[in-house]
């Protein structure tokens, strides 16, 4: 209970919820941050799951915080600090191995094993990726265009992208009509004919979405891994020092600086709403808190059917959010090691170990899990994308010892037999993802010390995701941009006055990127709404 | 693509306009203009060339003209008018355009389409695109199973009715250019740009969502009801390298629903038979048996092919409307384009799909769900749309569907002609059967598919078996030899959301007019094509007279 009102009640200390409370206290508002767990961070956690092993449980590399948001927040003062992670390491079913890193001329050899056209095209790939993403780049850092304007200001804006779009000259345009409209594998097809170099590629177009890497759509996420900006190089993808929480952490101490206050275990129960207005949330211990606005950084689903409530909302609107696709597709399985397993392809530790470890042998592995997901069940022998953070951050493990994340893909939400029966499931789960492993760690199993494994259903029940998407919703093509959450509402708005949202469910969307809760920040200032 | 190709498409269609006044009077002489190819493209492409006074020789391959829209007479008596089974995509704006109405060609309304099930009654339903008379029955057939489903219905086909001005639009006339250059071409882009903000701001919006949805997320959003879902999914699939969970479907869908009409009197045949005669009575030579191996090119542009006789034909102006792989990596010798427009064109996905059965029957195709009832149209599938999706699943491994799709057709509910007094003639469209299956397609494979579409057939017509006079089956390698269609693709390049429009069937030939002066691409390949609607042709002579 607090006397003088806030500015802004913010729900849910994700990074995206903590970004814009920092962004609105920097503007000098006074901001409350209402956080149901123990700790900041949300999906972006580091958690000591067991004595000594620190573990990235969610999202576990970084690569999208845009890096103004570094900046304005000064966040390496509060301890933000990235270590490279350069490695891209992939084993193939035949016991050979492709190791690309950020060495051009090591990279080439070794795709050269496969292919010397590849091993050609593969730098000029980057390259024509890096010229893509000039497109990409002024649509994540602002507000999302409204091809339906009606108002003059709107109009100048798309103008002014169609000039920039007509500038940039044909062959980029048909590049990026392509990139927005293709299958990572066809897309991929037109400059590589390995499979041993697609297929670990094309998965970077389909991580936390349900779709398969020959589903048209899946080709435009290809992108986002050509624009990580660590230190402004292109395609540099990082571990946070310390895990992902660290990042929360940071970005949470920066806030606090500014005057931000942080209230953790404090669920909130309902929005706060007077003759449709927002004006404060009921927690669940029935505190109430008062403010002239409230931010939403949970997902939108979350926001306006539990939150709001269906009751407070126009028909319409709430049809809209039931049908935004949420549709958690992926898991997480944790290990901590008493040794590094070894790769039957590669014994002995080395740069392989350091880096990213793709489990994605070929199109049709790919294929075949994704079908398996189609039809409900998890995948029997699914892709994977390994970590182990600690042999590039030693402090997350006791010395020797290691921590393994393991991102696996596909599980979906929604199981055959339901949901709920995720907890019958769950270790099944965890086998057929070791078991897999195995095949290309044989001592893998005889290291592990304690495994945890996160489902979809997991991932809602501790982290609030609905159906355990990890993105706030499908980055699919008809839920992007303008279409964000919904059509008409994708500029932080929403149908409630005084009531925002400033999460990954809005423009431009997930992966630790920041930058919807920052634009929110930024839309609610200019609006002078707060 | 250095500059852009409609400028330069323009200002030569300009330029050979003037010098080819002479030609208008029928002057024999290198400016005659070559027409590879009498399928309804070909033929449409033709007729509008000869009506606007050029002298104008189609060279076809095969000894009929047609091509896929052709009747093709697979038994001594028993025919099918035509490969192809779409019969309402011709807008009435070609037929005025080419007065096919002069030429014979009549219009009916769309039989209804029975969707058959496993064990019940199935469901009929009319065309979704327009009100036809069936409408009010498929209603009510809908509304046993769901009232929801039934007023979800209306509204799909209301929002169909009011996509079609845009959509009829959008098909009916060239893509925008890529790289406007002029005062025309920004004229045409606001035009379109207008016609968008006319629709509304809402409606646009909604557009924009679902078209580049998975149509079984489109259609399950309307409507519970399983087999309602997958009978309506299935035109947005049928001919592609997708499934009802591909993203992009809806549009398919959409192009294929809104633009649906009236149907064709006789079907494609029919259509065929008219654009003959229009071509003809304007003064267009039709030669059969005339296949053409070369196109030639001398210092960049085209001046005419060679026959496999050896026979050499000269023209200025060359519309091939054979598919764009075959016109551009077969015709032309290699080397002669640059690299990078070669690639374009090897990089077009063109994987056929889908296989033809053709059966000839002692009676009727009598359906048990619903006795007494002759269909024309029959969809089978699995009754759930993901039966659709695993019947797709088996092509991404180069399989046959285990449980094949089928699009039934029964021509001879309409037209008895097609064969024997009582006998009856079954047009079957299954899919998936991929082009390039594992193994190839042996005879004991060839034994295996015909089996199994036989056998559900058999499920759902008891009596189908013992009735058979004579059956075909035509897989996409039969289909590729017999009408030389790469890959046996029917739309001769995938419908996919990066295969359309602008980028259909590359991005430099996407207005007709290609990187080679004086030859145009105009056939199912290029935008408008995709099914009988002869419109790809249409604006490809359009193109070559510079209107």
């Amino acid at each position: 209970m607090t006397r003088k009102p806030y500015d802004a009640i913010v729900v849910g200390a994700g990074h995206n919820g903590l970004i814009c409370a920092a962004y609105l206290a920097r503007a000098g508002r006074r901001v409350v941050v209402v956080e149901r767990r123990h700790q900041v961070g949300g999906a972006t956690t580091t958690e000591e799951i067991y004595p000594g092993f620190k573990f990235s449980c969610c999202s576990y590399v970084v690569s999208l915080l845009r890096p103004w948001i570094i900046r304005d927040l000064d966040l390496p003062r509060h301890g933000y600090e990235v270590l490279p992670l350069e490695e891209t390491f992939t084993p193939f079913e035949d016991g050979r191995y492709l190791l690309r890193d950020s060495d051009p001329e090591r990279t080439k050899r070794a795709i050269a094993r496969f292919s010397q056209r590849d091993a050609e095209v593969y730098k000029q790939f980057g390259q024509k990726m890096a010229e893509l993403g000039r497109l990409v780049k002024p649509m994540i850092d602002g507000p999302a265009p409204d091809p339906a304007a009606r108002n003059p200001f709107e109009l100048m804006r798309l103008a002014k992208l169609a000039k920039h779009v007509r500038g940039q000259g044909e062959e980029w345009l048909i590049g990026n009509i392509k990139m927005m409209t293709m299958s990572a594998v066809d897309f991929l097809s037109e400059w590589f004919e390995c499979e041993q170099l697609i297929a670990p590629m094309s998965v970077s177009g389909i991580i936390g979405t349900f779709l398969g890497v020959r589903s048209p759509g899946t080709a435009y996420v290809l992108l986002h891994h050509y624009m990580g900006e660590i230190d402004g190089s292109y395609r540099a993808w990082g571990l946070p020092k310390g895990g992902t929480g660290a990042i929360a952490e940071a970005i949470a101490g920066a806030a606090r600086a500014l005057g931000v206050e942080i209230r953790l275990r404090a669920p909130v129960a309902k929005l706060r709403l007077k003759n449709g207005r927002a004006h404060g949330v009921v927690l669940e211990n029935g505190d109430e808190i008062e403010a002239k606005t409230v931010v939403s950084g949970v997902d939108p689903n979350r926001t306006f059917l539990r939150l709001v409530g269906e009751e407070h909302l126009d028909p319409d609107f709430a049809r809209q959010i039931k049908r935004f696709k949420m549709r958690g597709s992926s898991g997480k399985v944790n290990l901590a090691l008493d040794a590094l397993p070894e790769f039957a392809c590669l014994p002995g530790r080395g740069p392989h170990l350091r880096g990213d470890i793709t489990i994605a042998p070929s199109i049709e592995y790919l294929e075949r899990a994704y079908d398996d997901a189609k039809y409900g069940a998890f995948s029997r022998r699914p892709f994977m994308d390994i970590v182990i953070p600690s042999l590039t951050d030693p402090t997350v493990a006791p010395a020797g010892k290691h921590t393994m994340s393991i991102f696996v893909q596909y599980a979906p939400y929604k199981l055959k037999e339901g949901a709920a029966d995720w907890p019958n499931q769950r270790e099944k789960f965890g086998d057929a993802v070791i078991d897999t492993l195995a095949e290309y760690m044989p001592n893998l199993k005889s290291r592990i010390l304690y495994r945890q494994v996160l489902s979809p259903w997991d991932l809602e029940q501790i982290y609030g995701l609905t159906e355990g998407n990890i993105f706030h919703g499908e980055l699919s093509l008809e839920q992007l941009a303008f279409l964000r959450p919904v059509a008409g509402w994708s500029r932080y708005r929403t149908p409630i006055d005084d009531l925002w949202m400033c999460a990954s469910g809005t423009h431009p969307g997930g992966g630790i990127m920041g930058a919807p809760g920052a634009l929110c920040a930024r839309t609610m200032l200019q609006a002078r709404a707060v | 693509m250095g500059r852009p190709r409609a400028l330069d498409a323009r200002d030569e269609s300009k330029a050979r306009g003037a010098s080819e006044a002479p030609d208008a009077h029928g002057a024999p002489g290198p400016n005659n203009a070559i027409v590879i190819g009498a399928g309804q493209n070909g033929l449409a492409a033709a007729a509008r060339l000869a009506r606007a006074g050029r002298k104008v020789v189609v060279l076809e391959r095969r000894d009929a003209v047609g091509g896929l829209a052709g009747a093709v007479e697979f038994h001594s008596g028993y025919k099918v008018p035509g490969i192809l089974h779409d019969e309402g995509l011709v807008s009435p704006r070609t037929v005025a355009e080419l007065g096919l109405e002069r030429h014979g060609l009549a219009f009916r309304d769309a039989p209804p389409i029975f969707l058959a099930e496993a064990d019940g009654p199935g469901i009929v339903i009319g065309r979704a695109g327009r009100a036809t008379l069936e409408t009010a029955e498929a209603d009510a057939e809908i509304r046993a199973r769901s009232t929801r489903d039934a007023e979800s219905y209306a509204g799909y086909r209301a929002f169909l009715a009011k996509l079609r001005p845009l959509l009829d639009d959008v098909m009916g006339t060239p893509p925008p250019p890529l790289s406007p250059a002029s005062a025309g071409d920004f004229w045409q882009i606001a035009k379109r740009g207008w016609r968008l903000w006319r629709h509304g701001r809402q409606d646009t919006l909604e557009l924009m969502r679902v078209a580049p949805m998975c149509v079984a997320d489109f259609l399950n959003e309307r409507f519970e009801t399983p087999l309602l879902v997958e009978g309506l999914a299935a035109p947005a699939v049928i001919g592609t390298w997708a499934g009802p969970w591909s993203a992009g479907t809806t549009a398919n869908l959409l192009l294929a629903e809104a633009a649906a009409g009236r149907h064709l009197a006789g079907g494609p045949a029919a259509l065929v038979a008219a654009l003959e005669r229009a071509a003809r009575a304007a003064g267009a030579e039709l030669r059969t048996g005339a296949e053409v191996v070369r196109l030639r090119i001398e210092n960049g542009r085209a001046v005419g092919v060679v026959l496999a006789s050896g026979e050499r034909v000269d023209g200025a102006t060359v519309i091939a409307t054979c598919d764009p792989k075959r016109s551009f990596l077969e015709l032309i010798a290699p080397g002669t384009l640059p690299i990078r427009i070669e690639e374009e064109y090897r990089r077009i996905r063109a994987r056929g799909t889908g296989a033809k059965v053709h059966l000839a029957l002692s009676g009727p195709l009598d359906v048990a769900a619903r006795p007494g009832q002759a269909f024309e149209s029959i969809r089978i599938g699995g009754g759930h749309v993901d039966d659709l999706e695993r019947a797709f699943d088996a092509i991404k491994y180069r399989e046959v569907s285990p449980r094949p799709h089928l699009e039934i057709r029964v021509p001879t509910v309409a037209d008895p002609s097609l064969a024997p007094a009582g006998h009856h003639v079954v047009s079957i469209l299954a899919s998936y059967a991929p082009h390039d299956v594992g193994g190839g397609w042996t005879e004991r494979r060839r034994g295996e598919l015909l089996e199994s579409i036989l056998s559900i057939l058999e499920r759902h017509a008891p009596r189908v078996r013992e009735r058979i006079v004579a059956q075909e089956l035509l897989t996409p390698t039969d289909l590729e030899e017999r009408y030389a269609l790469t890959g046996g693709q029917l739309h001769h390049g995938e419908p996919a959301l990066d295969q359309m429009l602008v980028m259909r069937p590359t991005p430099s030939a996407a207005r007709y007019a290609t990187s080679v002066p004086g030859l145009y691409l105009g056939g199912s390949g290029s935008h408008g094509g995709g099914g009988v609607t002869c419109t790809a042709g249409l604006l490809a002579a359009r193109a070559a007279l510079g209107r």
